[in-house]
C-alpha cells in the first residue's frame, strides 16, 4: 500500500486530535438558581434521566463548575446559548 | 396571600391576589423593557436568514449581563463572535417568554396555565430572579442566605429589605412551580 502523502497525513493527525479532544459545555454555579430548577433544565434540554440530572447539578453546587456536555464546536454553542435562555451560566471550551 | 403553584387536572394552577398580580406583572414587563435593545426586527430577508450581527461586547447593565453571560471564558475572540451571533436572538426570545407569561395574568380568576405558559413563567421568574439578585449584589450562595435572612428580620420600609421580600417570594412561587411541573413529568 502506498504511504500517504505527508499533507494528508497531517491533516488525518489534525482530525484525531479533534476526535480525541472534543469541545464541551459547561455550566457554573450561581446562587440564584434553584437546585431544583437546574436539575429540570438538564432533565428537559438533554433528556437526562431524574437520577443523572441531581447528579449534575450537585457537580455544579459543589465543585462550582460542571461539563454538561461535549460534540463539535457547533454543538457546543448551541447548548451554551440553550443555557443562557434557562437563565444558567453556561460556557464553551475546547476540552483539555 | 398567594397559592403556590400546584399540578391539576386542567394544567399548572396557583391563586394570586390583585397585589401580587400588579407587582408580578410589573417585574415581568420590567425585565422586558431592561432586554429592549432598542433594535427592530429586520424586514430584510437576507439579513433575516443569516441573522445581522448583534454586538460583541457585555451589555453594561451587570443585570442584563447576568441575562446574556459571555459564552466563552478564556477565549475572548469565541466569546465575541457568539455574543455577535447569537445575543440578539436571545434577547427576542427572552422577552417574548416574559410577554407570554405577563399576557397569563390578564385572564381573571386563578391562573391556570398550559405546558408552554408553564415554561414561560419558570423561565421568566428566573430572570427577574436573576435581575433581583444582582441589584441586591448577591454573588455566593452566603450572601443569598444572608439576604433572606435581613428580609425576615428588619422593618419593610429599607427598600433594600423590600426587594430582598420580593426576592424571597418569588423563590417560593418557583419552587412551587418545579415542583409542580416536576409532578407533571413524573406521570408521563
Amino acid at each position: 500500500m502506498d504511504s500517504a502523502p505527508a499533507e494528508a497525513e497531517e491533516r488525518v493527525e489534525a482530525l484525531d486530535g479533534e476526535v480525541a479532544k472534543p469541545w464541551v459545555t459547561i455550566v457554573w454555579n450561581d446562587p440564584v438558581n434553584l437546585m431544583s430548577y437546574v436539575t429540570y433544565v438538564f432533565q428537559t434540554y438533554f433528556g437526562h434521566s431524574k437520577e443523572k440530572a441531581e447528579k449534575l447539578m450537585r457537580d455544579v453546587h459543589e465543585a462550582g463548575r460542571a461539563v454538561v456536555s461535549s460534540g463539535t464546536r457547533e454543538e457546543m454553542e448551541r447548548d451554551t446559548e440553550a443555557m443562557h435562555g434557562y437563565g444558567l451560566w453556561a460556557t464553551f471550551a475546547k476540552d483539555n | 396571600m398567594a397559592r403556590r403553584f400546584e399540578s391539576a387536572r386542567r394544567g399548572v394552577t396557583a391563586t394570586l391576589d390583585d397585589d401580587e398580580r400588579a407587582l408580578l406583572g410589573g417585574l415581568l414587563a420590567e425585565v422586558s423593557e431592561l432586554l429592549d435593545d432598542g433594535s427592530v426586527p429586520s424586514t430584510d430577508p437576507l439579513e433575516a436568514l443569516v441573522g445581522a450581527g448583534g454586538p460583541t461586547t457585555p451589555p453594561a447593565d451587570p443585570a442584563v449581563a447576568r441575562l446574556l453571560p459571555q459564552g466563552a471564558k478564556d477565549d475572548p475572540d469565541a466569546a465575541r463572535e457568539f455574543r455577535r451571533l447569537t445575543e440578539k436572538g436571545l434577547r427576542a426570545r427572552k422577552r417574548e417568554t416574559l410577554e407570554r407569561a405577563r399576557a397569563t395574568l390578564e385572564r381573571p380568576g386563578a391562573l391556570v396555565l398550559d405546558a408552554e405558559e408553564a415554561h414561560a413563567w419558570l423561565v421568566s421568574l428566573t430572570d427577574v430572579r436573576l435581575v433581583l439578585a444582582e441589584r441586591l449584589g448577591l454573588r455566593t450562595d452566603e450572601d443569598a442566605d444572608a439576604v433572606l435572612a435581613e428580609a425576615a428580620t428588619s422593618t419593610p420600609e429599607d427598600p433594600r429589605v423590600w426587594m430582598a421580600s420580593v426576592y424571597d417570594f418569588l423563590t417560593w412561587l418557583q419552587e412551587s412551580l418545579v415542583a409542580a411541573l416536576m409532578e407533571r413529568q413524573g406521570r408521563r
